[in-house]
């Protein structure tokens, strides 16, 4: 049985066409499984998690953790911490570690590459406490200059990187910015939010002090994600959200917290969608994913050689490791027009700056179309991808 | 709700389009309605926010009758502000208020109402509105 066939709602028709979906760097679909385990969580086991003995609170707090179980063996993780998605873990960073770890005068250095999630928390942090920011650059190449991050090291406290650019698909050198980042006596965080759909990251190995990403990019629910926190680094995290299932106690004068994970979890947490992020764990754990990501990578490929031949400018370089994702202007129709006519035969892209201004701005753009590829996507998929595109560009260029 | 005239019988030519593309390359084709809003008068008074492209519009009242001037980078969003302004200009700016962005639901041109970062028309909509309101 194809792949496709997993995800129901592939099989259905966008304006009279078959959907042809590749905005998967913004979320992916879900396969029949993911949606089954949380409408049986909801229709069998429905119950808050970690205090009440009977069956039904078990079971939902069996299902919960057992999320976090899939997390840590996926990833080889001491700590996973359940968030609502990267961009509330790299928050837990900022405020969780940041606050207690940095002071004025300290430094943390971005890159021109990042999401804004992983710009805004360190901008508000940066004035709240007199940090300096410096922005590594990228090059011509759509690489990090290398050189300039190891200038921009000097008296780091932090470094912030992202694994995978979801403008531009590049995989960063992660090994070579974490070996630095710690030769220079800094933390890094990796926002892999566009990496771990493609390639099973062993985060023990990886070394970094931090990852975030989100379930919805790996065929996930959304409303879900977690960090991974080395544990040296999770001993010098505070509490940044404060509620019940954080604490160990509290009276009229104080509280005192939980020691694991649940202590940075504040409040009923995302039982059913931790449920769902468990099949899809079960449901990829069957798939052969450097395979897959291999295959599509090759697509992506094709597919950008294709647009330049019909004199798109095409952002990135679909080297080994890169992500599937395809970013492109046409010289004079705009993103946005293109995208509504790909809706109205079916396809589904998307347009915008991909919350990555600074990236735009030093590609000297406001916009790209950008059509993402995820496990369910064909060769013959990109084929018609591509026969459509000419059929725009041949109608109003 | 009884719309102008004008606007009424594009309603009915828009209704009798099934094909989504057919339905964009009218819209496509209603980017020459806008009255001329040059691009030397675009600044962020005029910017309409929200929208991924470049689209600028300014309301005049004179004596009561609305005009609207616009432009876009976006051919289909400029598109969008011809329908606009097949609908507003000429027409009262007490009538014009009464208008509601239903009508792009009704001719197939919108997925949604709801005010967001990609719904270019809306947000055209909303500051021509509030512009009318300011000026009448």
């Amino acid at each position: 049985m194809p792949l496709k066939d997993d995800f129901p709602i592939l099989s259905r028709e966008v304006n009279g066409h078959p959907l042809v979906y590749l905005d998967n760097a913004a979320t992916t679909q879900k396969p029949q499984v993911v949606i089954d385990a949380m409408t049986q969580y909801y229709s069998n086991s429905n119950a808050n998690v970690h205090r009440a003995v009977h069956t039904l609170a078990g079971e939902a707090t069996e299902g919960y953790e057992g999320c976090r179980r899939w997390i840590k063996n996926w990833f080889n993780a001491q700590r996973a911490i359940l968030t609502s998605g990267t961009t509330e873990a790299i928050n837990l960073v900022a405020y969780g570690w940041g606050r207690a770890n940095l002071q004025s005068g300290d430094v943390i250095v971005l890159t021109e590459m990042e999401h804004h999630s992983d710009i805004v928390p360190w901008q508000i942090l940066a004035e709240e406490r007199g940090i300096e920011i410096r922005y590594v650059p990228v090059l011509e190449d759509f690489t990090l200059d290398m050189e300039a991050y190891s200038i921009s090291l000097q008296n780091a406290k932090l470094v912030c990187v992202v694994h995978t650019s979801n403008v531009l698909g590049v995989r960063n050198s992660v090994d070579q910015l974490i070996s630095l980042a710690h030769q220079a006596g800094a933390k890094i965080l990796i926002d892999a939010a566009q990496a771990v759909p493609h390639d099973r990251i062993n985060f023990g190995q990886l070394n970094a002090d931090f990852m975030a990403f989100s379930a919805h990019k790996m065929c996930g629910p959304t409303g879900i994600g977690a960090l991974l926190v080395k544990n040296d680094a999770f001993e010098q995290m505070q509490p940044f959200m404060a509620g019940g299932d954080m604490i160990e106690s509290v009276t009229t004068s104080g509280s005192t917290y939980q020691t694991n994970e649940h202590k940075f979890e504040a409040g009923t947490p995302r039982i059913a969608e931790a449920i769902g992020w468990s099949a899809a764990f079960e449901w990829m754990s069957k798939l052969d994913l450097p395979a897959h990501h291999e295959r599509l990578l090759n697509i992506a490929k094709w597919t950008a050689e294709q647009l330049r031949g019909l004199g798109f400018t095409v952002y990135g370089r679909h080297q080994s490791g890169d992500a599937a994702v395809v970013s492109f202007l046409h010289p004079t129709i705009h993103s946005e027009d293109f995208a509504r006519f790909l809706d109205a035969k079916g396809f589904a892209v998307r347009t915008g700056h991909h919350c990555a201004q600074p990236l735009l701005n030093r590609l000297g753009i406001t916009g790209t179309i950008r059509a993402s590829f995820y496990l369910y996507n064909s060769q013959l998929e990109a084929e018609k991808f591509i026969e459509t595109v000419q059929y725009i560009v041949e109608r109003f260029a | 709700m009884t719309y102008p005239a004008a606007l009424q019988e594009l309603i009915n030519e828009f209704t009798e389009i099934d094909d989504k593309m057919e339905i964009l390359e009218y819209v496509y084709d209603l980017a020459d309605e806008v009255v001329e809003f040059p691009v030397e008068n675009w600044n962020e008074n005029t910017r309409v926010l929200g929208c991924q492209s470049e689209a600028h519009l300014e309301v005049f009242i004179d004596g009561e009758i609305v005009t609207l001037r616009s432009g876009a980078d976006a051919k289909i969003v400029q598109g969008m502000m011809g329908i606009i302004t097949i609908a507003i200009n000429g027409e009262k700016a007490e009538d014009v208020l009464q208008l509601k962005p239903d009508f792009a639901l009704e001719m197939g041109i919108l997925n949604s109402l709801s005010p967001s970062r990609s719904n270019g028309f809306r947000n055209i909509f909303d500051k021509v509105m509030s512009e009318v309101r300011l000026k009448r």
